[in-house]
This record gives C-alpha cells, sequence and structure tokens, in this order.
C-alpha cells in the first residue's frame, strides 16, 4: 500500500468515551477466552497463595498427619504397605537392659517426654492428595510450595525488571560513554552462560529465600536491559520526543513520562516471561540445594523428594508438585501470549 | 573482546573476594586453630593488598595455574582434562541433533502456520513447556531406565564408544525431547517474522510454490538468527546440562561445578567460570566470521 | 477486441475482529486492454492496491494454474525495492530463478540472460552486477532489479504498485521513462498505480479514479485531464499546487464535492519589507563514522550554510533524499550541536547559549514534523499534549487557564473540543498534523519550522493542512522554514528557495525567478523531473 493515512473525509468512529491505551488492550483481552481462563486460573492461585501466606490454610504443612508415604484417598490405604512400614521384628524380644547403660533411665525419660506430648494424633492411613515419607500432607506442601516458588518467581522478576529497566533506558537514552560502560557491564554478565553465573553468585551468597531472589535477579536482568535499550534507542529519535526537545521537556521527563509508557507493554511481557523462567529456576536450584532453606518447602524441594520415592512407587509427591506447577506456569504462559496479543495488535 | 574479559575477571575476583566466606577459614574447616588459619593466609597470599591479590588472580589464568582444588586437592586443570570428555560426549550429540530435528521441524509448523495443526502444536509444546526438566528426567530415568529396563540406569566407563552407545543414549534422547519443544517454538518465530518480509511477496509474484518459497528464501534468511541463537547456547555445552550428569551420575564438567559449589571450593568454580566467558567470547568471534557466509550485508572489519 | 484483462464487479472484505468486517473493495471494474497502461489512482484507503493485487490472487481458481500465470505472464513490481529483494541472494540469482522457472533454461544460460536483462534496464556494468547483493545497489538501481526480473519473461501485464513513491524526484522521472520504454518494446500492458495523478497523466493511457474502494471516474487519460467529469476528479486535480499561479488559497476537495465550485481567491499576497528574526550563518554538520578502531571518516551532512528568517515570510529549503535539508532544521533549533557557525535570534546566538538560557528561546522557535504518526505521544491525550508545553514555559496562570488556551488552540486548527480528552490514535493522519501544529502554537513561538510537515499527507489533505499554515502566517505573522522535497509545494508556499545537495547550497534565489530561470545544472534537473500530468507525457 502506499502511505497509509486515512483520508479526513472518511467518518472516524467516534466513541462517546475514549479508550487509553491500556483500557484497549483490557477490551482486546476480554474477547480472548483463552486469555481470560488463564488470567482466571492465575487469579486463584493468587488467591490461594495469599489466604496460604495470612496462614489460613496449609499453615501446618509439617505436621506428620498420616502415616508414612499414606496413599491419596482416591487409590484407598494400602494394606501391605502399611504392614510393611511397621513390620515387627520376628523372633522372640531381646531385654537388652542389662547391655545398654542407658536402660535404667528409660522410664524416666518416657515420663518427661509424657508430659510435652499432651495429645497423640491419630495418623490417617490416607491423606486427601497422599503423604510424604514423614506422612506429611502432600496437598498442603504443593500448596506452601506454590507460595513459596511463585513469591521467588514474582519477585526476583521484580528484581531483575527494575535493574534492567533502569540500566536498559540510561543506556539507550544517554548513549555516549554511558552507554559503552554499561554495554561493557552487559557483556561481561552474558559472556559467562547464565547456569555458571547463578552457581557463581550461590557459591558466595549461600542459601535462603531472599537469597535466591537476589541471585536470579542479578543474573537475569541482561535480556531485560537489552530490550528496554533496544527500545529507547529506538524511541529516542522518534519526532514525539524531538517534538518534546523542541518544547524544552527535561531529559528525565523524556525518558520517563515520555518514553517509558510507551516501552511500558514491552517490560510487562518480559517481565511475564521472567516468572515463568525464574520459578522453573528456582525449582531447579531447590532440588539442587541451592535454593529455599530446609525448613521451607518449594515445589524443586517436593521435586527432590520425588525423586527416590518414585522408585518406591510412591508417585503422588511428584504428581501433585508437578500439576501445580504445570497448571500455572500454563496458564501464566498462555495469559503472557494473550497480553502480548491485546498489547500489541498488530503481531496478528 | 579484551575489555571484557578484564570485566569478567574483575568480577569474578572481587565477587568471591568481598561476597564469598574467607577462604582461610573454608579451606581450614572447622577444626583449624587461629595459627593454622593464619598460615594459610599467609600461603594464599590473603595478607597482601587487593592489588596484589589481583595480580595473582591475574597470573594464575595466564599461565593456566589454578593450584588445587580446595576439597580434594586434585589439580584443576587436571579437573578440566578428565571431566570435559565426558560433558561433550553428552552435550555435542545433544546440541547437533535439537537444531538438526529443531529446524525442519519448526519449518513445517510455520509451513501450516495459523491452520489448527499449528495452533494445536504451540498449544502443547506451552504446556509440554510448562513442566519442569527435573520431571522428565525423574520420569524418563524411571521409566526406561529402571521399570522397562531399556537403558542403564546410571554409569559411565572409560571407552568413549562404550560411553556413547550405552550410557549417553537414555540422557541424550531425553534431553532432545526436552529441548525440541522451546527450541521449535523459536525457530518458528523466526521464519515467521521472514514470512512477513516484502521479499516473501516479491517471490510470490515471480511464480514460486510454496515450498521453494520456505525451503529456498525463508530457510536462507532464518539462518541468521538461527546462528545467532546456537552461537548464545553454544558456550552452555561447555558446562554441561548439569542436570543430566547429576542423575546419570555422568562424571562431566557440569557435575563438578556443582560439587564445588555445594563444598565451596573457589578455585574450582573460578577457573570454570573465566575460562567458558573466555571461550564464549572465541565461539562469539566465530560467530561473526559466520555471519559474513549467511549474511553478506554484515562486513567484517 | 477483447480486452487482456477484464475485472467486473470486483469485492475484498477484510476480518477485523471475530465478527467485524471491513470492505476496502466495493464493486471495481474495469479493463485492462492489450498493449495499454491502465493507472489506478487514488488517495490512500480507496482500495487501488487492494484491487491490484487481487488480479495476481484470483485470476484463476486453482493455485497450481495461478503459480504458472505469476511471474510469466503477469508479474509485479513494488513500492520497496529495498525490502521487495532478498537481501541474502545476488540479484543474478534472484532473475535468473524467474528464467529457469518458467522457462527451463538451464543455469548458465539463465545468468547470461539475466545479464541482457539488466542492461536493458539501464544498469550500468550489468556482467559485474549479475553477482551484486541489493544492499550493495542505489535505490533507483533496485527498483530496476526489480523491474528486470519482472520483464525477464515477456509478461502480458506488469502490474507497478506505486514504483516511484520511494524514489527521489528525479529517479523517479528515470525509472517512469524505462516502464514506458519498456511497454513499447515488449508490447505488454501495464497497471500503473500510483497516488499522484500528476504521475500517472505522464505515462497512462486508460485512468480509473478510486476512492473508498469504488471507481469513480474512468476514462481515456486525456478526457480525464482536459474534461474531467466527477466532481472528486476535479478536486483532485486542483488541488495540487500549480507550478503557474499563487492563488490566496488552495481549493480543497470538500469544495468540489459539495458542487460549489470555488471561485478565483486571487493571488497571495505577501509582506516585501519585512523584519529579520532569525539568521543562520555559515552552519556546519559533520558526523565521525567509525571506519575502524582508531580511524574514521568524516560525513559532511551541511557545509556552509546561511539564510535568514523574516516575520511573516517562507523560506523553502527543498533537495533530496540525504542532501541535508532536515539536519539545517536541527541545528537551528538545536536538536542537533552544529559543527560550526552561528544561529542569531534577533542578535544573540543561539548555539552559544547555555541549556538553561536556551529555554527562552525553545519557546520561540517550534518545530512541525513529517510523520503524523510518530510525532504525536500515543500515551498522551491532546489536553496533556497541548498543556504540557505552557507548564513547562510557565504560560497560563493555572491548570485551567491552560486547558482553556488549549481548547482556544483546538478550535483555531479546525478541530472540535472534545478531542482535548481523545488519544491520538482516534485522529486521522491530517488531523493530527493539526493537533501538532497546535501543539507548536502553544507557546506563541515567533519562528516555525515545518520539516516536511505535509509530505505524507494525501493530496486533499494537504491543501488543507497549507491553507490552515498560511491563514496563521497571516495572523500572527510567523515566520517559516518550510523543509520539503516537494519542489510544487515549496514553490506554493515559499517566498525565497535554497536548493541542496550534499550538504550544499547549490542554488538560491526568490521562488518565482528561481523557478522560471533556474541557473544551476542540478536545479533544472529537479525542475524538469516535477510531473506534470498530461503536459508532460514521458
Amino acid at each position: 500500500m502506499s502511505a497509509v493515512i486515512p483520508a479526513p473525509q472518511l467518518p472516524a468512529p467516534a466513541p462517546a468515551r475514549s479508550p487509553g491505551v491500556w483500557r484497549a488492550a483490557w477490551q482486546r483481552l476480554r474477547h480472548d477466552r483463552v486469555g481470560m481462563a488463564c488470567l482466571m486460573i492465575v487469579g486463584a492461585f493468587a488467591v490461594l497463595i495469599l489466604i496460604a501466606t495470612l496462614g489460613l490454610i496449609a499453615a501446618d504443612w509439617q505436621r506428620e498427619v498420616g502415616l508414612p508415604y499414606a496413599p491419596p484417598a482416591f487409590v484407598g490405604p494400602d494394606r501391605d504397605e502399611a504392614q510393611q512400614a511397621i513390620a515387627a521384628p520376628k523372633g522372640p524380644p531381646v531385654d537388652l537392659s542389662d547391655v545398654d547403660p542407658l536402660a535404667p533411665r528409660y522410664a524416666e525419660w518416657r515420663e518427661r517426654a509424657a508430659r510435652f506430648q499432651t495429645a497423640e494424633t491419630v495418623k490417617s492411613p490416607t491423606l486427601p492428595f497422599g503423604g510424604d515419607r514423614l506422612g506429611r500432607d502432600v496437598l498442603a506442601k504443593a500448596i506452601k510450595g506454590a507460595q513459596i516458588s511463585i513469591f521467588v518467581g514474582v519477585f526476583a522478576a521484580l528484581l531483575a525488571t527494575l535493574i534492567g529497566t533502569v540500566l536498559g533506558a540510561l543506556g539507550g537514552y544517554v548513549g555516549g560513554k554511558v552507554g559503552d560502560f554499561l554495554e561493557w557491564v552487559y557483556n561481561v554478565f552474558t559472556s559467562i552462560p547464565d547456569i555458571l553465573l547463578i552457581f557463581a553468585f550461590a557459591a558466595v551468597f549461600g542459601r535462603g529465600i531472599e537469597t535466591v531472589i537476589l541471585i536470579l535477579g542479578l543474573a537475569g536482568w541482561t535480556g531485560m536491559y537489552r530490550q528496554v535499550r533496544a527500545e529507547y534507542i529506538k524511541h529516542r529519535t522518534r519526532e514525539y520526543v524531538r517534538a518534546a526537545e523542541a518544547i524544552g521537556v527535561s531529559h528525565r521527563a523524556r525518558m520517563f513520562v515520555h518514553i517509558l509508557p510507551n516501552v511500558s507493554h514491552v517490560i510487562l511481557v518480559r517481565l511475564s516471561l521472567l516468572v515463568v523462567g525464574f520459578i522453573k529456576a528456582e525449582v531447579i536450584l531447590s532440588f539442587l540445594g541451592l535454593g529455599v532453606p530446609v525448613d521451607q518447602v518449594s515445589w524443586g524441594t517436593m521435586l527432590a523428594e520425588a525423586n527416590v520415592e518414585l522408585v518406591l512407587g510412591k508417585w503422588w509427591q511428584l504428581a501433585a508438585a508437578t500439576a501445580f506447577m504445570a497448571t500455572f506456569v500454563t496458564a501464566f504462559s498462555l495469559l503472557t501470549d494473550a497480553l502480548r496479543d491485546a498489547l500489541d495488535p498488530k503481531l496478528r | 573482546m579484551v575489555p571484557t574479559l578484564a570485566g569478567v575477571i574483575l568480577l569474578v575476583f572481587f565477587l568471591f573476594k568481598y561476597f564469598g566466606g574467607d577462604p582461610a577459614e573454608i579451606l581450614g574447616g572447622l577444626l583449624a586453630t587461629p595459627e593454622q588459619i593464619e598460615s594459610i593466609r599467609e600461603q594464599l597470599g590473603l595478607n597482601r593488598p587487593v592489588w596484589q591479590q589481583l595480580w595473582i588472580f591475574v597470573q594464575q589464568i595466564a599461565t593456566f595455574d589454578w593450584g588445587r582444588s580446595w576439597a580434594t586437592s586434585e589439580a584443576v586443570s587436571h579437573i578440566f582434562a578428565t571431566r570435559l570428555p565426558a560433558t561433550l560426549t553428552v552435550m555435542i550429540p545433544i546440541l547437533v541433533l535439537e537444531i538438526a530435528l529443531a529446524i525442519p521441524l519448526a519449518l513445517g509448523v510455520a509451513y501450516v502456520r495459523g491452520t489448527l495443526t499449528d495452533r494445536g502444536i504451540m498449544v502443547l509444546t506451552t504446556v509440554a513447556l510448562s513442566i519442569s526438566f527435573l520431571v522428565y528426567i525423574i520420569v524418563g530415568q524411571w521409566l526406561f531406565g529402571f521399570y522397562l529396563g531399556w537403558f542403564p540406569v546410571q554409569g559411565w566407563s572409560d571407552s568413549f564408544l562404550v560411553n556413547l552407545s550405552r550410557y549417553a543414549v537414555l540422557p541424550i534422547v531425553l534431553a532432545v525431547l526436552v529441548g525440541l519443544a522451546p527450541q521449535t517454538r523459536l525457530y518458528r518465530s523466526f521464519f515467521l517474522d521472514e514470512i512477513g518480509h516484502d521479499y516473501v511477496r516479491t517471490a510470490r509474484a515471480k511464480g514460486l510454490s510454496e515450498q521453494r518459497i520456505m525451503l529456498k528464501h525463508v530457510l536462507r534468511n532464518a539462518m541468521i538468527p538461527i546462528l545467532t541463537n546456537v552461537a548464545v547456547v553454544l558456550p552452555g555445552v561447555f558446562i554441561g546440562s548439569f542436570l543430566i550428569e547429576v542423575f546419570f551420575s555422568i562424571p562431566g564438567l557440569g557435575r563438578e561445578v556443582l560439587l564445588a559449589v555445594n563444598r565451596s571450593d573457589y578455585p574450582v568454580i573460578q577457573a570454570v567460570t573465566v575460562y567458558l566467558a573466555a571461550l564464549t567470547m572465541v565461539i562469539n568471534l566465530l560467530a561473526d566470521v559466520l555471519y559474513k557466509v549467511v549474511d553478506p550485508r554484515v562486513v567484517l572489519k | 477486441m477483447t480486452p487482456l484483462v477484464s475485472v467486473s464487479n470486483l469485492r475484498v472484505a477484510f476480518r477485523l475482529g471475530r465478527e467485524s468486517t471491513v470492505e476496502a473493495v466495493r464493486g471495481v471494474s474495469f479493463d485492462i486492454p492489450a498493449n495499454t497502461t491502465v493507472a489506478l489512482v487514488g488517495e490512500s484507503g480507496s482500495g487501488k492496491t487492494v484491487s491490484a493485487m487481487s488480479i495476481l490472487r484470483l485470476l484463476v481458481a486453482h493455485p497450481g494454474r495461478l503459480r504458472q500465470i505469476r511471474g510469466r505472464d503477469i508479474t509485479a513490481v513494488f513500492q520497496e525495492p529495498m525490502t521487495s529483494l532478498n537481501p541474502v541472494f545476488t540479484v543474478g540469482d534472484q532473475i535468473a530463478e524467474v528464467l529457469q522457472l518458467h522457462r527451463g533454461l538451464p543455469r548458465r544460460q539463465a545468468f547470461e540472460q539475466t545479464a541482457d536483462l539488466l542492461h536493458e534496464v539501464g544498469i550500468p556494468e550489468p556482467r559485474a552486477r549479475v553477482s551484486a547483493y541489493p544492499h550493495e545497489l542505489s535505490g533507483g538501481q533496485q527498483q530496476r532489479v526489480m523491474i528486470a526480473m519482472a520483464i525477464a519473461n515477456q509478461p502480458k501485464l506488469l502490474i507497478a504498485d506505486e514504483p516511484t513513491t520511494a524514489l527521489d524526484v528525479t529517479i523517479q522521472r528515470q525509472v517512469l521513462e524505462l516502464i514506458a520504454r519498456l511497454r513499447e518494446r515488449h508490447r505488454m500492458s501495464v497497471l500503473f498505480i500510483s497516488h499522484d495523478l500528476a504521475l500517472v497523466g505522464e505515462i497512462a493511457d486508460q485512468v480509473v479514479v478510486m476512492r473508498d474502494g469504488e471507481v469513480q471516474e474512468h476514462g481515456p487519460v486525456e478526457r480525464i485531464f482536459r474534461a474531467p467529469q466527477h466532481p472528486y476528479t476535479k478536486g483532485l486535480l486542483a488541488c495540487r499546487p500549480r507550478l503557474d499561479v499563487r492563488p490566496r488559497r488552495l481549493p480543497v476537495i470538500d469544495d468540489f464535492m459539495r458542487s460549489t465550485e470555488p471561485k478565483d481567491p486571487g493571488p497571495l499576497e505577501r509582506p516585501s519589507e519585512a523584519s529579520t528574526v532569525v539568521e543562520a550563518k555559515g552552519l556546519r554538520k559533520e558526523f565521525r563514522l567509525k571506519t575502524g578502531l582508531f580511524s574514521s571518516k568524516a560525513l559532511h551532512a551541511v557545509r556552509e550554510v546561511s539564510f535568514s528568517l523574516a516575520r511573516g515570510r517562507t523560506v523553502g529549503l527543498v533537495g533530496e533524499s540525504g542532501s541535508g535539508k532536515t539536519t539545517v532544521g536541527m541545528l537551528l533549533m538545536r536538536l542537533l550541536d552544529a559543527s560550526a557557525g552561528e544561529v542569531r535570534f534577533e542578535g544573540t546566538d543561539l548555539l552559544a547559549l547555555s541549556d538553561r538560557q536556551m529555554m527562552a528561546y525553545r519557546r520561540r522557535i517550534q518545530v512541525v514534523f513529517q510523520n503524523p504518526y510518530a510525532s504525536l505521544n500515543p500515551r498522551f491525550t491532546i489536553g496533556q499534549m497541548l498543556t504540557e508545553p505552557m507548564r513547562v514555559h510557565r504560560l497560563g496562570a493555572n491548570e485551567t487557564d491552560r486547558a482553556e488556551r488549549a481548547r482556544r488552540l483546538l478550535q483555531r486548527v479546525e478541530l472540535p473540543p472534545e478531542s482535548f480528552h481523545k488519544y491520538p490514535h482516534e485522529f486521522s493522519g491530517g488531523q493530527r498534523q493539526r493537533i501538532a501544529i497546535a501543539r507548536a502554537l502553544a507557546v506563541e513561538p515567533e519562528v516555525l519550522i515545518c520539516d516536511e510537515s505535509v509530505s505524507a499527507l494525501d493530496v486533499s489533505v494537504q491543501a488543507t493542512v497549507l491553507n490552515l499554515l498560511l491563514d496563521l502566517q497571516e495572523e500572527q505573522g510567523l515566520a517559516y522554514l518550510f523543509i520539503s522535497h516537494d519542489l510544487a509545494v515549496v514553490k506554493y508556499m515559499a517566498d525565497e528557495i535554497l536548493v541542496m545537495r550534499e550538504g550544499e547550497v547549490v542554488e538560491r534565489g526568490p521562488s518565482e525567478a528561481l523557478f522560471r530561470a533556474p541557473r544551476h545544472d542540478y536545479t533544472k534537473n529537479l525542475l524538469g523531473a516535477i510531473p506534470r500530468g498530461i503536459e508532460g507525457r514521458v
């Protein structure tokens, strides 16, 4: 086509209320059935996490409420397994009191212990989604794991976005010496393979949820930087920015009031991609023991336990962690796709 | 290139110097006396000024002499020499197979773009991608190695051929299967980008068949971003799919690095990081030369 | 005689969303006789390109048959030669491909013919150029390669979709002559698609005027030009600025559509004696191109340009792409830093001021850019856009006052007051350019730089915006620097004209004199290349 400029004589459809760009994107998203379904799933997870954070559910995930490896309720209690687990040693009981130097004090200890054990819980033979090695409820673990894994993914992505956006905006807008310096930093970070960078950070920073967020954020900002920088370079010479300069608008206002809203959709989509990437990374790090500490649970620590369990035929912890993670990540990924389409209708 | 390498050296040096634990305490262990720790500090040069320590660090890099692993006293250079072959035995087939399979697959999907097949494959890959790599390995190893018994569950030998034909098969197959989905998606997007260009319209106006347009005009142009992508993932080959190595007990570099991280074995981590960064730069240089072959617009300086 | 191609009652609709469709072509019919050039003329959105491309798509239902016709019987040349050629194959490869495909020529023979074809379309050193890549050729040469590819198989019909729009005016003329010559020699028909009626008049035998997906008028070129029937055609012919007269006001299409033919507005009156506002002396700009690690090469974008702008008068800056004309505008308002020279605003050298001191002058020089889509921030409402400059320069007592001023500005550029709360995407190109003008006027400037401000607009819209600019100049005594590649528009707007080539001013003078008696060869060349409709037949 030639220069595509509609003639002014064409009666432009004039909506009563002018939709801004975000509102228009929301209208488009509302018509995307897959996108809306995914938004609901992601929303449901958000509610679940909120409730879990408030301690209303899954707060007691560490309680050993079932028998070790209690099967899921829909499978039913496994008699053979239960027998084996508590199989009494064969042969007559042997009295060890004459060889055991501590034997005289057993009674005393038992008495003391009884004072703390106010109520011996009845261990359930089955649990809704089965139990783990210690008889902890797998469903509760999966919910608590969702809280930790998603929390880590989201905050690490926010951190990486913050670093990448600020540096990318500076590098792209200011250019020159500052830009060269930032490019150098970028080159340094990208010349080390991601996973090695994460390992190196993990080696020096130790363990813990905050550490994982820090590590992932520090290792994962480069993609965001690259994209934001490219956008800023593109927009810096756009005529609307030139016009703002001609008017005398300050550099800071041009960077953040004029350009930033015009690249925000790019940042948002990239942020969503980072969340997915970081959730997966957290799972792997926790699996390797470099992620969340042992007194916490995440999808990754669940999978670490599941590795051994599968050989014993206890598949439910693996299934629970996988199902939770797959549902959330699929919904989030499809939502990201829908978001991208809604924000940039040209892409279709 | 030189400034970047200098940057990597500085990053690694200061990262471990100021954020890592005290090497002397790690080396000495929990039972070391203050005198012992002090002597270790002296040996490592930790009491000298920072710039001298940096100089020692640079010398180590330049002379390929990293001393010994703190945990096993094995020479770091020896670790490299013995672990790398295993990693490459697994990783090179993975990379080659992945690219060789993903290109035709992606080309096929791009050819039927917009159809139900295309959309179905895209949703399928999204779901497949949402499941952690871990799950595939856990289930794959259990199913093919343990339950069906088609492959050895783990193991490694000294013979390259035995390794490749026996022990590496399952890891390679699993990794390729898992890697195919993201790779196909990525390459498909490259192809779709190219299809949107004006020269495709020209090719259609010439009367070329759609197959020929895809195989000649689009494929050749899409090789440019594909090459970029390969150059990006190539350095990763040397650290290997460390997860694969851990699961299948393959004595490769990836597993070694992971062990080093768990043992706070700094020399090993530092050496691997610096050398891989250098390698990345060499690969980028080679990629630049290759660009010239693929893209006539590129002018080498 | 039966026509080569007959299009009857063609309809094309595009799907917009899940339910809604938009009809781009609504029952179009026309014939293309053998050995004839038919032109499809219309403004953007008229459906001319869609109609033409439908010929390539719909002629035969069966895709296999269609492919035999494409590239052999019917071929096409497009607007952007750079992107239309495949960047990774040599031009020889791409031309030989059609010969191999449709004629089954062996590779070597195909390449030999390719050299002959390149020679025929006027590419120097054709033997060597066979192995050149598209990026090694100039824009004009690239389009010649496209044409060589199109005529390789002796087609019956060549569809040329705006083949010269992306090219400079002198190159445009050459390509036009080439197409006319080839049509003659190969006895083929040409379907020539263009937005430019004057250009079409030079090459077409038959003209089809389209608007909003419908044919408005259709006939031999003489009749269309000498005795147009439809008011739209009349309007299109009248609203382009002419080289011979300078009326007070340009006629616009609406006048004709309302069938109130405009009466002669009389000649434009210009103030002769006026005080100088801005004086540019010896402006120079060099860009340094890095050629190696330590070596660099200076690129002279602008060298020794001087001129002065006076109140109520217009200086025109004309030149082809790469002439440095836009850079001059940027230097004048310090959007780029000049390498040398001075810009005196009522005696003060702007180039020597600090950023803070410059602020006061930023208010007094404003600019309106070319692209009406890129020059408005899509995330700002029109109200925000118009009040921001006032806030920066502390104009207006408070927000209510500024909003009031903004509404008055909207009224002045003939936009409805509701526009205040709307976003740019809700406006057409012409309306956006009015908004850009209003934004520039918000700070009450004395000098306005119009950098290709009407170049991206359809001719009918162009006329209304030019009229607005003239009115504003008269009312407020603005000094204009009018930058354009379009000689007719510059001639109409400017009192004095500077012709630029490769950063240098090659000729300058009062616009009438310059057009009547150009001295420099380049100026003569430029003037000779202006499309003149039926009088300028190639």
